[in-house]
């Protein structure tokens, strides 16, 4: 340590230092394109198919409203986490985020969804409010739409002998309109998640 | 004749030095340090009973925010107990961009923490310096995954985004420009005489006391036990074989040359990785189901656990995480601050030893 002054004065005689110092310019702010943002919308379609609301982790971000010009979805940003698994999730590419649609062309990655209905026999009392609420079951049944009884078995939930039984898993589209109108909390669905890759077929 | 007065200061919990907020209650002897006492509690944030009863996917992303510096060894533990509770393997391809990204992970942080301290020993040119490098980091960590921090990237059976091979050049680049400027300014803390005074000797933690602590992380390997590290049992990182960073002297200048020489090693690191990395999918597939487990991780403060308990849908029933910090605080107020010549190497010890106070928390 006897010259103490002397490794500074080194660093500050550098050339690089030097020209940094007379010569930088701060870079301009700009986000760069590769940068995961809030979903925006593409000129696609919405088929409106819900899977971006099916996939968004956050409570309440992501909405699909029907518009005029027809279905859109709808991202509140105050509640988006920016995660980007809705533009994953849609099978027709109507959102976009920073590379993620490009990245899904190029590697053939993608979301996809089944939804899995447990009913809690100890605490289902067999009221049918899930049976009734069901849009699927409103759509194959229209006595059901009204709350009626129902005349067919192709239903997705059909209460009968006071019991609710899942009768085609198959048709659930993860919407959980049956977990909110249960009075016991007995229904619950769940939307599992798979990340794939579908391996590219070889000319 | 000059009279000695008993006090009692307290540091914190709003500090200009802490990064987060933290009491460091210190019984003085004049300016000598006696004993100190860490009072915790000031952002708790209860994220695990948040996490509770929710599906996989959502928990994901909480266990990101868990710690906003440390995001991506959150989520790489999260989801290696989901694979290991449901048997889910994943492509080789993508265990290695799993390893790319958690090293520029605790790339970033080191240099955070590195930075907290000069900034603490009133070094701010050489901190700023160090914010500089950082920035690359991010820069290449944004580049790969979309995002600065809380990356997400990450998924059971894989990653979410391949690499690209512009981006492979891009971080080869990037790796060597942040190796010549970490090789410099470690060149500086070496040399500089006003650096040496501040961190050399100070804030002792000896490996007996390191031991009885059960210091974890860089604040453990400075006090010389390199096994300490649980990269070491990890199957991908096994398969580099690196060698943990170790020094013998235990005092803060050790603890941050440790930090250095950690992101020097996680630079050959993911240039091994990017050397090895095969052509193949990026993605296994693979749904989370029924189990239980406690699964370790080393992230860049030290040893990381999550214990799991799923349903057979993929929900979280219960969870807890134990997060490195506690211990190192713990070794920090019991055996480093004891001792410390002046109230001005307080705050100093105490950044030294990169308590996060979000993940201790939580």
């Amino acid at each position: 340590m006897s010259l103490p002054i002397i490794p500074y004065l080194q660093e500050i005689a550098r050339l690089e230092w030097l020209h940094k110092f007379f010569f930088v310019r701060t870079a301009p702010l700009v986000t760069p394109s590769y940068s995961r943002g809030f979903p925006e919308l593409t000129n696609k379609t919405c088929t409106h198919a819900l899977f971006c609301m099916m996939a968004c982790p956050a409570p309440g971000a992501i909405d699909v409203i029907k518009t005029p010009d027809g279905w859109e979805p709808r991202i509140h940003k105050g509640h988006c986490i920016r995660c980007g698994l809705c533009v994953e999730a849609c099978p027709n590419g109507v959102l976009t985020s920073g590379r993620i649609l490009e990245s899904m062309f190029n590697d053939s990655t993608r979301l996809s969804f089944s939804f899995r209905i447990d009913v809690d026999t100890n605490l289902c009392m067999g009221c049918g409010n899930c049976a009734v609420a069901c849009p699927v079951n409103k759509l194959i049944d229209t006595q059901m739409a009204y709350g009626g009884r129902a005349s067919t078995d192709q239903l997705l939930l059909k209460v009968s002998d006071g019991k609710c039984h899942v009768l085609h898993a198959e048709l659930c589209t993860g919407c959980k309109t049956c977990e909110n109108h249960c009075p016991n909390e007995a229904i619950r669905v769940s939307r599992l998640l798979e990340a794939v890759q579908i391996a590219e077929v070889e000319p | 004749m000059k009279r000695t007065v008993d006090v009692s200061v307290p540091l914190g919990p709003i500090h200009p030095c802490f990064k987060e907020p933290a009491r460091v209650k210190c019984e003085t002897k004049g300016e000598y340090v006696l004993s100190a006492e860490v009072e915790l509690g000031y952002m708790k944030k209860g994220i695990e009973r948040i996490m509770r009863g929710r599906p996989w996917q959502e928990v994901m992303f909480l266990a990101e925010r868990v710690c906003g510096i440390c995001s991506v060894i959150h989520n790489m533990v999260f989801i290696e107990a989901l694979e290991q509770i449901s048997a889910i393997s994943v492509p080789e391809r993508a265990a290695l961009l799993r390893v790319i990204a958690n090293e520029l992970d605790r790339m970033q942080s080191h240099i955070l923490a590195n930075f907290s301290y000069c900034y603490t020993i009133e070094h701010e040119t050489l901190g700023m310096y160090l914010l500089d490098v950082r920035e690359r980091v991010m820069d290449e960590l944004e580049r790969i995954t979309g995002a600065r921090v809380t990356c997400s990237y990450i998924v059971p059976g894989g990653v979410r985004f391949d690499i690209r091979s512009e981006d492979v050049l891009h971080l080869r680049a990037n790796l060597a420009a942040i190796e010549g400027e970490v090789t410099r300014y470690m060149r500086m803390f070496e040399s500089g005489p006003l650096i040496g005074l501040r961190s050399k000797g100070v804030g002792i933690l000896t490996r007996e006391a390191a031991l009885e602590a059960y210091a974890v992380g860089p604040t453990a390997r400075a006090s010389g036990m390199p096994d300490i590290d649980r990269r070491l049992r990890h199957p991908t990182y096994k398969t580099l074989g690196f060698t943990p960073v170790s020094r013998t002297e235990g005092d803060n200048y050790a603890r941050i040359m440790v930090r250095f020489q950690e992101v020097l090693e996680s630079i050959a690191i993911i240039r091994r990785c990017l050397d090895l990395l095969p052509v193949g999918p990026i993605r296994g597939g693979g749904i989370p189901g029924i189990g239980e487990i406690a699964y370790s991780g080393e992230a860049p403060r030290g040893e990381l656990s999550y214990y799991i308990k799923t349903d057979a849908a993929g929900r979280v029933v219960d969870i807890s995480i134990q997060t490195p910090s506690i211990m190192n605080i713990e070794a920090c107020c019991h055996y480093m601050l004891k001792g410390v010549p002046s109230l001005a190497d307080v705050s100093s010890t105490f950044v030294s030893a990169d308590p996060c106070i979000a993940c201790t928390e939580r």
